[in-house]
């Protein structure tokens, strides 16, 4: 026996067991809120009982009426616009704000950065009556118009898709600026300035090394608006006046009005299984950007 | 006259909310094709006087002149000026040939000629085909060979250089010390860089600026800034010295307490306070009781060996010197030995000298 051999190899088994414990609490956690929840949602999917979910027999039913109803497949398109559009606007108006935080050199840099999320700090649905308030019928918007006799009947602001994306654009901005700000790691001033030297004006500057080396955050903030959006329900709800319908809303509906339990677990799984591999394929084209 | 490419007059620079200029009313003029290092230590403002230059940082006051042009007022973008940053800036969304050929395509120049253009600066670099690659794969020395690369295809009026050995290791740094000397040979392109590093400034330089505090201390040649520094920060900021403080007696010759009398090269009025420097390489051992000027004799206290040279300490009457001594086969000076160590007048420099009332005015 050497002793070499001896000294090297015992302390990494030494690590791997205080690695689980040091692990345990969290995996324990996760286990029990995220996993288990997840497997009986799984097998309540395949349940042909109604109201008894965790009992009776397997059935595909549940997810031949996700799949074939029209309905769905609208309902589905709804949701995917919705994420889109709150996506492209929550990136579109967080960006110019992103910028300007990781660029600026002011002491003030931290408090800006901590009001641009402040909002993070309200839940969103009081985000959301803040917006009814705000775009409803007899709202702040419609009352300063009508007052002004520019319109005679109110503007529909709210109860429709307008009003629920304009309220989740608002509502995810903030996500989008930290997703942002945490992307834009390659940016710096000295690529700037290298590329005005090399005599690119401020606009050459924006276009070919800022825009580009942004792009990752973009992306990421992007995605994770999306994500959000199509899995947001409170804002679509509220905002929506029960005219909007996207696939939270209808699960929703399932499990609480209707009382099928089933069908909103299928319903679950086929969000899940779409638009995680939406986030794969996306996830894939980003690492391919970043190289 | 010599043509003068740039001419700095009266430059300064003072950031908003600092107490004091960073740059303090700095001039200077460099010719056609020379290479003009800014020498000093960090914070004396060498960095802000390069950026002024490139147009990154604009002036409180002062002009720049390029070409006889005034230029303080015309943005980076339109200076034509090169740059090699510190960190290299290159882009890295883009290949090597990509970031080499940016100042063509924002200049407009023709896709084949930009082609053609690219490959003779990789040439030039020693990186003929390169081209293609990622700037992640490229070593470090290949990156600072990109961006001189870079900032050379577009035919600057001026090159700048903002501490470009700094991030390389010593066996590279050497090597591209001689090569970035080369490619300025080479391009004949004038060019001004800035280092902190006194080995850098005196090899690769033709006029070296010393800067302190904002403030231009000295410019010349590498050898008038080493052999004849005009002010106490640039003798002891440029290479090792021994200073001997004394009172002029007369004409390059002054009383050092402790030593006697000490011949000088330079002009100070009679019976001024002088400080004198004495570079330890030109100090040389001479036999005990041997006649001439400039001996100081004295008990050797440290001697460390190097090789082709050993530094030896001498406490001689009143002064401690320092001496690096030529090494030989035979014996060399020891811990406690008794020796003569001697300067020629020509290799005592007067760094300073101020008018004090003569104490006695029979001398």
């Amino acid at each position: 026996m050497s002793t070499p051999t001896l000294s090297s190899t015992p302390p990494k088994r030494r690590h791997r067991g205080l690695l689980l414990v040091l692990l345990a609490p969290g995996l324990l956690a996760l286990l029990a809120t995220f996993i288990l929840p997840m497997a009986w949602l799984f097998r309540a999917s395949f349940s042909d009982s109604v109201m008894a979910a965790f009992g009776g027999g397997w059935t595909l039913t549940h997810y031949l009426a996700a799949v074939t109803d029209p309905f769905y497949w609208r309902v589905a398109l709804n949701t995917l616009t919705l994420g889109v559009a709150v996506s492209f606007f929550a990136v579109l108006l967080g960006y110019p704000i992103a910028l300007f935080l990781a660029r600026t050199q002011s002491r003030w840099r931290g408090v800006l950065t901590a009001l641009a999320v402040a909002p993070l700090l309200t839940s969103a649905v009081v985000r959301t009556y803040g917006w009814m308030v705000i775009l409803g019928d007899r709202g702040v918007v419609n009352g300063s118009l009508q007052a002004l006799s520019l319109i005679d009947t109110p503007l529909r602001l709210s109860n429709n898709s307008f009003g629920a994306t304009v309220a989740l654009v608002e509502i995810l901005m903030p996500y989008a600026i930290l997703a942002m700000l945490a992307g834009f790691g390659r940016l710096s001033t000295q690529l700037e300035e290298a590329a005005a030297m090399l005599g690119a004006n401020r606009l050459r500057v924006f276009w070919r090394i800022i825009l580009p080396l942004s792009l990752p955050g973009i992306l990421t903030g992007a995605l994770l608006v999306f994500v959000m959006a199509i899995s947001s329900f409170v804002t679509p709800r509220l905002m929506g006046g029960g005219r909007v319908f996207v696939l939270g809303t209808e699960v929703f509906n399932e499990a609480t009005v209707t009382l099928n339990w089933p069908l909103a677990a299928a319903l679950s799984i086929v969000l899940l299984v779409l638009f995680s591999s939406v986030i794969v394929i996306y996830q894939r084209a980003l690492r391919r950007l970043e190289e | 006259m010599t043509d003068s490419h740039v001419i700095v007059e009266h430059l300064v620079k003072t950031y908003p909310g600092a107490s004091a200029p960073s740059v303090d009313d700095v001039g200077f003029s460099l010719p056609r094709g020379e290479m003009l290092a800014l020498l000093g230590p960090s914070g004396c403002g060498k960095t802000t006087m390069l950026r002024m230059i490139a147009g990154l940082v604009a002036p409180s006051s002062g002009s720049i002149r390029l070409n006889g042009r005034e230029i303080s007022q015309i943005p980076v973008h339109k200076r034509n000026m090169g740059m090699v940053f510190q960190a290299y800036a290159l882009f890295p969304h883009l290949s090597v040939a990509e970031n080499i050929a940016f100042g063509l395509e924002m200049r407009g120049v023709a896709k084949a000629e930009r082609v053609e253009k690219v490959k003779r600066a990789l040439d030039l670099v020693k990186l003929t085909g390169l081209g293609d690659r990622r700037i992640t794969q490229l070593s470090g020395g290949q990156q600072q060979r990109c961006a001189i690369a870079r900032s050379l295809v577009i035919e600057p009026e001026l090159l700048l250089l903002d501490e470009p050995l700094s991030n390389l290791d010593a066996k590279l740094r050497d090597e591209m010390r001689d090569e970035i000397r080369e490619i300025q040979n080479r391009t004949g392109v004038t060019a001004i860089f800035v280092t902190h590093d006194q080995d850098e400034a005196l090899s690769m330089a033709d006029r070296l600026a010393v800067m302190s505090a904002g403030k231009l201390e000295q410019i010349g040649s590498p050898r008038e800034i080493f052999d004849r520094p005009q002010t106490d920060f640039v003798a002891s900021f440029i290479g090792a010295g021994n200073f001997l403080t004394g009172q002029t007696t007369g004409r390059g010759e002054a009383q050092v307490e402790g030593v006697g009398a000490v011949r000088f090269v330079g002009e100070a009025a009679h019976g001024s306070r002088v400080r004198l420097l004495v570079r330890p390489h030109r100090l040389a051992l001479v036999e005990a009781g041997s006649g001439g000027v400039n001996r100081f004799a004295g008990r050797v206290e440290n001697v460390v060996y190097r090789g082709q040279l050993m530094s030896i300490t001498v406490a001689a009457q009143g002064v401690r010197l320092q001496a690096d001594i030529p090494t030989h086969a035979g014996a060399l000076p020891e811990r406690g030995q008794q020796v003569t160590l001697s300067v020629a007048p020509e290799d005592v420099t007067l760094v300073g000298a101020e008018a004090s009332p003569p104490m006695d005015p029979a001398i």
